[in-house]
């Protein structure tokens, strides 16, 4: 089974992409929270200097980055959120 | 007779008016006098805030429009009164939340800063006026607030917060708001709000982004159950490099106000688990639902590891501030300074001088004979990019005939980036390009301004 879902990258996520937000057309499911993330990282090697510092988020709920087994459906939306320390 | 006695009650009638004229003007002139603010360098105890019993019929009036509301109340309207809140950070965030405190009639707070104001400060730090440059951040915040509202007891402290004061000062607020600018005192806060079992109301905002949640909340998780480790320090950007528009550090200041209000006030605050993320581009809110604290979190869990403050600016492995610290990445016949550039340029002899800041900074200002070409795309060899740096290198090498290696000056602002491109362009240097000799102009485009062209702008 796979699902179609929408990644949304926020802060230096999105500086390190360079995009905002992309498609996601066949991505496998149910699949581990580290299989998810991984997934991105295949695609957005510069990501990796987020590792440990990023919120992983499905659907709007956080998501630990792990072995817990996420379902995703076609539209679900993944959030990547670096803090940003600014003010 | 009864004329002259009609005449006297008269004329003492309007000598007492003169003399309650007197009085009031005496007792206003005082009370100003009495606002001018003192600074505090260290944390001293503080009283205790008094609850009032009942509003004033002075307080009825100011407050009415939102005591007419029943979320508040006049109940709501007394918690405020009684509640003290430390700012952590007069800047961008911690200005329009004071403000809106102020306002609103919060009994007492605490204004924290080490800085003093700045030029290129007023655009988003409200607060402070361009009279202020040079003055503390913490005085003039306070002095503004006073100005909006004298019955708010304001407590500037000039000062940075450290392992060492943090929870002396913390433990005499209610509740504490992190406006800072900089990751080790945001882990500092953290952890002095839950050894002290305060809630912490903590904004962020970074180019045309914010973020907020409500930590140390009613079982909601603490910083460090979000973030565990802190962010290596070569990938966090700052205001100062990477820019804000100020009305987004606006805007998650009041969003902070709001949330403060709601628990000082006894409602609540509605972001004790979740992360709430504003996007200024699409004008976009969106909220994460977080997990509830973490048992195996290093400071709220079950067995903290940390169970007194600890050396942050170790921890993260960065400075307590937002300004940038100066890199030392090469050796000293890597490097020239900006007067032997000055004497390259003056003898015109011949060199490539390559720009390595993004090209939003170079549309700033830049030296006219410069090539830019940010370090990002040296980085990442983007191949037009490196195509031009190959044709200037051999079109100088052309030029310069018998010389085989042809020097090639690198700058940028503050001269850390001109010292990553360096060691880029050695590595490319005889393969990638035509051999090179490659320098770093130490100090970059502000030292130039400050040493070489007092006309040259600063940013
Ligand atoms: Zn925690």
């Amino acid at each position: 089974m796979t699902a179609q879902v929408t990644v949304l990258y926020f802060a230096k996520s999105a500086e390190l992409s360079g995009l905002k937000e992309e498609e996601l057309v066949a991505v496998p499911t149910p699949i581990s929270s580290q299989g998810l993330w991984s997934l991105l990282l295949q695609r957005h090697p510069r990501l990796c200097v987020l590792q440990h510092q990023v919120v992983l988020a499905v659907r709007q709920q956080y998501v630990a980055i792990g072995d817990e087994l996420v379902a995703l459906g076609d539209g679900d939306e993944v959030a990547v959120v670096p803090p940003l320390s600014g003010g | 007779m009864t004329d002259e006695v009609g005449y006297l009650k008269a004329q003492l009638e309007e000598k007492e008016k003169d003399i309650v004229a007197l009085k009031n003007k005496l007792a206003h002139l005082e009370k100003s006098n009495a606002s001018v603010l003192e600074l505090y360098e260290k944390v001293t105890p503080l009283t205790p805030l008094k609850a009032k019993a009942s509003l004033s019929n002075e307080d009825i009036m100011r407050y009415s429009r939102q005591l007419l509301l029943p979320e508040l109340g006049v109940q709501g309207q007394l918690n405020l009164s009684k509640t003290s809140v430390l700012v952590v950070g007069c800047g961008g965030l911690g200005c329009p939340l004071a403000q809106y405190l102020a306002a609103a009639g919060i009994g007492r707070l605490g204004l924290l800063d080490y800085d003093e104001v700045e030029l290129s400060n007023l655009h988003r730090q409200v607060l402070h006026g361009e009279e202020n440059q040079d003055q503390a951040k913490a005085l003039s915040a306070a002095n503004a607030i006073k100005r909006l509202n004298s019955t708010v007891e304001c407590i500037p402290y000039h000062l940075q917060l450290s392992s060492e004061n943090a929870l002396q000062l913390i433990q005499q607020y209610d509740i504490v708001a992190d406006c800072s600018d900089n990751v080790p005192t945001r882990y500092l806060v953290n952890d002095a709000c839950v050894l002290s079992g305060k809630p912490l109301v903590s904004a962020s905002a970074l180019r045309m982004e914010g973020q907020l949640t409500v930590y140390n909340y009613h079982g909601g998780p603490c910083y460090r159950c979000l973030y565990p480790v802190p962010p290596p320090s070569e990938t966090v950007t700052n205001c100062s490099d990477g820019g804000v528009l100020g009305v987004v550090p606006g805007i998650m200041g009041c969003f902070q106000a709001l949330e403060v209000l709601k628990i000082a006030s006894g409602q609540g605050s509605s972001c004790g688990q979740q992360l709430v993320m504003f996007d200024a581009q699409d004008a976009r809110f969106r909220s994460i639902k977080l997990r509830p604290k973490q048992a195996g979190c290093a400071v709220c869990g079950e067995n903290p590891s940390v169970t007194r403050l600890v050396d942050y600016e170790a921890f993260c492995g960065s400075a307590a501030t937002d300004k940038c610290r100066k890199l030392n990445l090469l050796s000293r016949d890597q490097r020239i300074t900006v007067q032997d550039y000055k004497s390259i340029m003056d003898t015109a002899e011949p060199h490539l001088l390559l720009d390595v800041r993004p090209l939003v900074e170079v549309d700033i200002c830049h030296l006219p004979t410069s090539l830019n070409i940010p370090l990002s795309s040296l980085e990442y060899r983007k191949s037009e990019h490196i195509q031009l740096l190959q044709e200037s290198i051999s079109q100088l090498k052309q030029q310069m005939e018998g010389d085989c290696r042809p020097p090639v000056y690198v700058i940028c602002k503050m001269g850390n980036d001109s010292q990553k491109a360096v060691q880029v362009m050695e590595k490319m240097s005889g393969s990638e390009v035509d051999s090179i000799t490659v320098k770093d102009i130490s100090g970059g485009l502000m030292a130039w301004a400050k040493r070489i062209d007092p006309t040259f702008p600063q940013y």
